[in-house]
């Protein structure tokens, strides 16, 4: 099943849904076309007329450019998911504001599509890591 | 660039004792016909989709709870992105904190393979007033 993972290029999270026989739906993956395309100057600081039609879709014209852009690669990764696997309380170097924004915005479309969700912390000790990578382990099982 | 091209990052968790030097050497003997890179935290690797993933599981064999892998966008050597040509590095402070992690999801997959019920993780809670009301007198008296 393909999985969206918040932060969408997260280490922890693409390999733990690939151990376990899922398909993580990753930032990386939809970026890597707009990267090795050619029509692309500076990728992924630009975007195209076709990016802002697409964001459009996510986001209204009142969002900030920067979110809408964002969202016009995180969309169409939101609406193939089948589930998604959140995991909060990122340190604030994760990021700018705008990145926080959209990750928000991106979590609550994840949640109007009710698909199965498992949100999670990232772990501040071996206790909550065991605890992180055995709810992983069987919410993926469950969804098989 | 062919869309069959994938190109993936090697994490080695930091209490692993292989080096970035022994998994390129290992990845090299395989003979799978891709390009490594060694990095400070592993490898990069880059070829066809098939063969980067025969590639990883062999790799993985080596220590698998230590050895952790995701998918790069931009290609090995990129020059937006390489640091021999000065290319920006942004979200390397996300790596460095999710590599510094790896030692603990290790313990979660540890205890995930022994079939290990896990702790009851406690519940983090807010600073209490007064704790936060010293830590502010000591900072601005």
């Amino acid at each position: 099943m393909k999985i969206f993972i918040m932060p969408p290029n997260s280490l922890i999270l693409f390999d733990l849904v690939e151990r376990f026989g899922h398909e993580p739906l990753s930032l990386m993956k939809a970026l890597r076309d707009r990267v090795t395309s050619n029509e692309i100057e500076a990728p992924p600081l630009n975007v195209t007329l076709d990016d802002v039609k697409t964001g459009l879709k996510y986001a209204g014209i009142e969002i900030p450019s920067g979110i809408r852009g964002r969202l016009a690669i995180y969309g169409p990764l939101i609406d193939q998911a089948e589930a998604a696997i959140f995991m909060e309380d990122a340190p604030y170097s994760f990021g700018c504001v705008g990145c926080q924004r959209t990750n928000e915005l991106a979590k609550l479309l994840v949640r109007k599509r009710k698909v199965p969700i498992l949100s999670l912390d990232y772990p501040a000790n071996e206790d909550d890591a065991k605890d992180m990578v055995v709810r992983v382990k069987e919410f993926l099982e469950g969804l098989k | 660039m062919d869309s069959n091209i994938e190109t993936r990052l090697i994490f080695i968790a930091p209490t692993s004792d292989l080096t970035p030097d022994r998994i390129a050497r290992f990845i090299h003997n395989l003979g799978n016909e891709i390009s490594v890179k060694e990095t400070c935290y592993g490898v990069v690797l880059q070829g066809p989709k098939d063969a980067v993933k025969r590639t990883l599981d062999e790799v993985r064999k080596m220590d698998p709870n230590r050895i952790y892998s995701k998918i790069r966008a931009f290609p090995m050597g990129d020059l937006r992105r390489c640091r021999a040509h000065h290319g920006s590095r942004p979200g390397f402070a996300q790596l460095e904190k999710e590599w510094k992690d790896l030692c603990l999801v290790e313990q979660g997959l540890i205890c995930v393979e022994k079939g290990e019920k896990p702790p009851t993780p406690k519940k983090r809670q807010k600073i209490p007033v007064n704790d936060l009301r010293k830590l502010i007198d000591e900072v601005s008296p």
